[in-house]
């Protein structure tokens, strides 16, 4: 079977609103990280000539699932998804991400959950020619219930980690470390399509999930785990991840 | 198509190019709407039979199953680009 992609690109301009470039000045900021959706990234040009004229300088990256420089995909939510060296993260001022929603640039603030220190996102919409700002208060919650699930995995004796059979989203032999890192714990390995949230009930002997899938889920669906859910990267990790002086171990 | 250009013309090109006789088009959920329109351009200027998917279009790591299986020859899904995968998981 043959596979073809179409980006549906946008059909307007891309360019930064007025709210976005006096933000930008008000602020001072010198160097922002540029990031953009599918639809937008590969038309940055009028962006980055913007920025140039307001004497901001632009470092972008091409993170580690996506196509083409400066795309931005919602599961290069992790620290190193990125490919910024520690310097140029430290450098910048703030991330800025061209596209509409909240779901890719929320990638670029769970990104930072492992960071000294987070850098907010600045979000310009080139549909509604708006800008909204996204930083640390958009997760708090939802990062303090993660700390929770992954205190829960320490203690954990039975877990059940979720493994779907799509090609682009299945993890089962990366899963299997975790015998090797966990050796006290007894996983249990269940099969899925989709996460079928309405299952997890009626395996009520497991104490807690890793999901493999999408990483958002284990962010974004939170609620639909009464146990708790981590996903597999930060349950691999989660010594490292609880001892470090972080953003998700100060809020 | 106000806000997106869908680029259904490349979609009938590679039915074109591939001969393939059974398409499954997968839409994301700002497009599903579209789907009408879609359909009825391909089944006009192809001999292909269009089946359109219900179920979720999260990325291109979403790909179903068992389309072969149905006789589909092409997939076609809108919004994404090719998906790099890592191979160590994350």
């Amino acid at each position: 079977m043959d596979v073809l992609f179409l980006e549906a690109p946008y059909s307007g301009e891309v360019n930064l609103c007025a709210a976005t470039l006096n933000y930008l000045k008000k602020e001072k900021y010198t160097k922002v990280a540029l990031y953009a959706s599918v639809q937008f990234c590969n038309n940055l040009e009028i962006v980055k000539q913007q920025l140039e004229k307001a004497n901001i300088a632009v470092i972008t990256s091409k993170p580690d699932r996506t196509h083409v420089k400066s795309q931005l995909l919602g599961c290069d939510n992790y620290h190193s998804s990125l490919h910024l060296a520690e310097k140029e993260l430290q450098e910048i001022d703030a991330y800025l991400y061209v596209g509409d929603g909240k779901f890719h640039p929320l990638a670029l603030v769970y990104a930072q959950k492992d960071s000294a220190v987070m850098k907010e996102i600045i979000c310009n919409d080139p549909m509604r020619k708006a800008m909204t700002l996204m930083g640390l208060d958009d997760i708090k919650t939802k990062l303090r219930r993660y700390r929770g699930a992954l205190l829960k995995f320490f203690s954990a004796k039975d877990v059940g980690v979720i493994i779907t059979v799509k090609p682009g989203q299945e993890h089962l032999r990366p899963s299997f470390f975790l015998e090797k890192i966990f050796p006290e714990k007894k996983f249990y390995y269940f099969i899925d399509d989709t996460v079928s949230f309405n299952q997890l009930e009626n395996f009520p002997f497991i104490e807690v999930w890793v999901n493999t899938a999408c990483p958002r889920i284990g962010f974004d669906d939170q609620l639909q785990f009464r146990k708790g859910v981590i996903n597999l990267n930060d349950a691999l990790n989660a010594k490292e991840i609880l001892s470090t002086e972080s953003v998700i171990n100060r809020i | 198509m106000p806000i997106y250009n869908p680029e259904t013309e490349k979609a009938i090109a590679k039915i074109k190019e591939t001969k393939a006789k059974v398409v499954c088009i997968q839409l994301p959920d700002g497009m599903k709407p579209y789907a009408k329109d879609i359909e009825e351009q391909i089944t006009k200027e192809t001999d292909a039979r269009v089946l359109i998917w219900l179920g979720s279009n999260f990325g291109a790591c979403d790909i179903p199953l068992g389309l072969p299986k149905l006789g589909v020859d092409l997939f076609i899904a809108w919004g994404h680009n090719p998906f790099h995968k890592k191979k160590e998981g994350w």
